[in-house]
């Protein structure tokens, strides 16, 4: 059975993702740095009060960079990151993922069996990366252990590392493990049948070849908590049970505290294929996004809230990350919002404990400016709450 | 891919993003070209989602970002609550002029445009508005600037399916879309087995029934259609290419027992959910294929 942390009622902390500062952006790839990206470093730098900011700042004066130093540089990147987060007051921190290139790219590109394909459209004008499957998955490296490693040396609130899940990384890859095509003569029944096994196999040889070795390492450096991204979990409606069965794959009997995040979904089709899922003991999940703006702590107050009954009602009593924070938007949620939302997510949970609270998802297409001041937003929103509430609020 | 986020982020102006537009556009036409179209697409590169021209000439802000079906695509779901006031510009949908003629023009199908739209209102009653408001006066545009053949998309219907008293609005609708069209009208279901609906899609008042075989049983379609067939041949959501060989097989094989009126080879779904390289590959051997079936049969 997987560990179950103690925390405080109304725990804080961010989902996954941040922006790249533009200076980490342009130093890594080799484009000349302007006097605006060296200003953004050193208001970042003072404001949140990274120390020795200053370093920094004559590092990025001295490009061309080695290969050293642009390791050092996704570093400082990290540093902030992770100051930027304690900054805004969250309990629970992690880089923002300064030193990945994007959730799957960095996880297949440490894995064998992997070959890229390019880039395509997720919404807007955001793209993702595919790669397609072509032989025998494996771990060649595991992938977030030297940043995990460097976190741990320089943070000072509890640390929580997000990990791409099983089921997302084969969703978003293409399956050319055997190469033939359909044959459309064939009837469409069989051919789904033969679709559908393939499938099985392909996720739960993720879950076991490559996630689960990559867990593992990070448990030995001493990982306590971690968070499994499965935004692709809900993707496909017939699939749910093999969401469920490629993280149970991936976590079963390893000593870690394990919760799983999801968004923008309709999270009713995940009932009640989660309820086999005992070893997640938290899900971060996104609402916001389809939630009013208005204040109030009502049923009709808070529509994209109603689901979060049927999280209270699994059986193993897992805690929900509330999703507070629209990360498509950069209109900023009041202190009052985010203390209504709670609110009402504790009214519906009748326990403080069993909410933590969170973004929907990644901020990373958000400026930091923008982030900064909803993550800020969101913490002072949790003190309203807890003031509501009769709970200690930290101050 | 580089300019829009620039532009997202402040990095790279408008220009910039309109060359890497023009330049994106042409080569997708070079493609087209050397795989020897018979209609040629400007690829909707510029659509950020299946509604978005349309809901930005009628002046309404997405909404929600809600998930393509079961694909890892998004879009915003068009508030449409209230009334449907005229798009102020029709031609946003018509075709760049770069592109080659004849031309295909790809929409929404108004039943998918409606439920998939954010409403107060009847859905059915918004299809038809839908129809007459906003569709129609695209279409029209898009036939002026050369459009022959107007591609309506329907994965809701593949995916959702539709309920028996829809079906009569349906019509209503396409027949407002059909009426007096100088234009071939295709009503393309995808991302389902068109099986079921196969006898009720060959009532609709439109040319050409499309259907996405990699869902759809070859048997199910029937034989003697008194209409054309688009006929998805092509996996758009596979990066494993087809052997052109096994689609004259089956180009043939639909041929001379759906024996629709026309037989159109086309991919089961868009192509975007392919990298351009694979998309560009499916292309090519789309043409290949059609190049060998006019060959062998007369269709």
């Amino acid at each position: 059975m997987s560990e179950v942390l103690e925390h405080k009622p109304l725990l804080t902390h961010e989902v996954g993702s941040l922006d790249k500062p533009g200076w980490r952006v342009k130093a890594y790839a080799g484009k000349p740095l302007e006097d605006k990206d060296l200003e953004e470093a050193r208001i970042w730098g003072d404001r949140l009060q990274v120390p020795e900011y200053e370093r920094l700042i004559d590092l990025l004066r001295h490009a061309p960079f080695t290969k050293e130093q642009k390791a050092e540089l996704q570093r400082w990147s990290s540093l902030y990151a992770v100051r930027l987060e304690e900054s805004a007051g969250l309990d629970v921190v992690y880089d923002g993922e300064q030193q990945r290139t994007e959730m799957y790219d960095w996880a297949v590109s440490h894995s064998n069996g992997f070959e890229r394909r390019g880039s395509v459209r997720a919404f807007d004008n955001k793209y993702y990366s595919k790669e397609a499957v072509v032989g025998p998955i494996s771990l060649r490296s595991p992938f977030h252990n030297a940043e995990f490693s460097y976190l741990v040396s320089v943070a000072e609130a509890e640390l929580k590392i997000p990990v791409t899940g099983a089921y997302t990384i084969a969703d978003w890859s293409f399956d050319e493990r055997n190469r033939t095509p359909e044959n459309l003569l064939q009837p469409a029944a069989e051919r789904a049948r033969q679709r559908h096994a393939a499938r099985r196999d392909f996720v739960l040889e993720v879950a076991r070849n490559m996630i689960r070795p990559n867990l593992e390492a990070l448990i030995a450096l001493g990982a306590r908590w971690i968070q499994v991204d499965e935004p692709g979990a809900s993707t496909e409606a017939d699939e749910l049970d093999l969401f469920v069965d490629s993280f149970n794959a991936s976590v079963e009997g390893l000593n870690a505290m394990f919760s799983t995040h999801l968004c923008f979904s309709d999270y009713n089709l995940f009932f009640p294929a989660i309820e086999r899922m005992e070893q997640c003991r938290q899900y971060a999940v996104g609402f916001a996004n389809y939630d009013s703006r208005e204040l109030g702590t009502s049923d009709a107050a808070r529509p994209g809230y109603q689901v979060i009954k049927k999280f209270r009602d699994l059986p193993y009593k897992p805690a929900l990350g509330l999703g507070v924070l629209d990360i498509h938007s950069d209109f900023i949620e009041s202190p009052e919002l985010v203390r209504d939302r709670v609110l009402y997510a504790v009214k519906v949970f009748g326990d403080p404990k069993r909410i933590h609270v969170t973004p929907d998802c990644g901020l990373r297409t958000r400026s930091w400016k923008v982030a900064y001041e909803k993550l800020r937003n969101m913490t002072a929103g949790v003190r309203l709450a807890r003031q509501e509430l009769g709970l200690p609020t930290g101050d | 891919m580089a300019a829009t986020r620039g532009i997202d982020r402040g990095r790279v102006g408008s220009d910039a993003v309109g060359r890497a537009f023009a330049g994106d556009l042409a080569a997708f036409v070079r493609v087209q070209k050397d795989a020897g179209m018979d209609f040629f697409s400007d690829g909707l590169l510029r659509w950020q989602d299946i509604f978005r021209p349309l809901t930005e000439a009628l002046g309404v802000k997405p909404h929600t970002l809600v998930r393509w079906f079961d694909t890892n695509t998004f879009f915003r779901e068009p508030e449409l609550s209230g009334r449907l006031t005229m798009p102020a510009d029709p031609d946003a949908v018509a075709p760049d002029a770069s592109v080659p003629r004849p031309r295909v023009t790809t929409l929404p199908s108004p039943y998918m445009f409606s439920r998939a739209a954010h409403t107060d209102q009847d859905r059915n009653g918004l299809m038809l508005a839908l129809a007459e408001q906003v569709l129609r006066p695209a279409i029209d545009a898009a036939v002026a600037a050369g459009a022959e053949l107007i591609h309506l998309e329907d994965p809701w219907l593949g995916y959702s399916g539709i309920a028996g008293e829809d079906w009569a609005p349906l019509t209503d609708a396409l027949q407002i879309l059909h009426r007096d069209l100088k234009a071939t009208l295709a009503f393309h279901v995808y991302f389902g087995d068109a099986g079921p609906h196969i006898d009720q899609l060959l009532k609709l008042p439109v040319d050409a029934i499309g259907v996405d075989l990699v869902q759809t049983d070859l048997k199910a379609l029937g034989s003697g259609w008194d209409k054309g067939l688009v006929a998805g041949v092509i996996n758009g959501r596979s990066s494993i290419l087809e052997s052109p060989k096994s689609l004259v097989d089956v180009a043939r094989h639909l041929a001379d027992t759906v024996r629709p009126r026309n037989l159109y080879l086309s991919s089961n779904c868009e192509l975007g959910y392919l990298p351009t390289p694979v998309a560009e590959q499916k292309v090519q051997r789309l043409g290949e294929t059609a190049r060998s079936v006019k060959q062998l049969v007369s269709v």
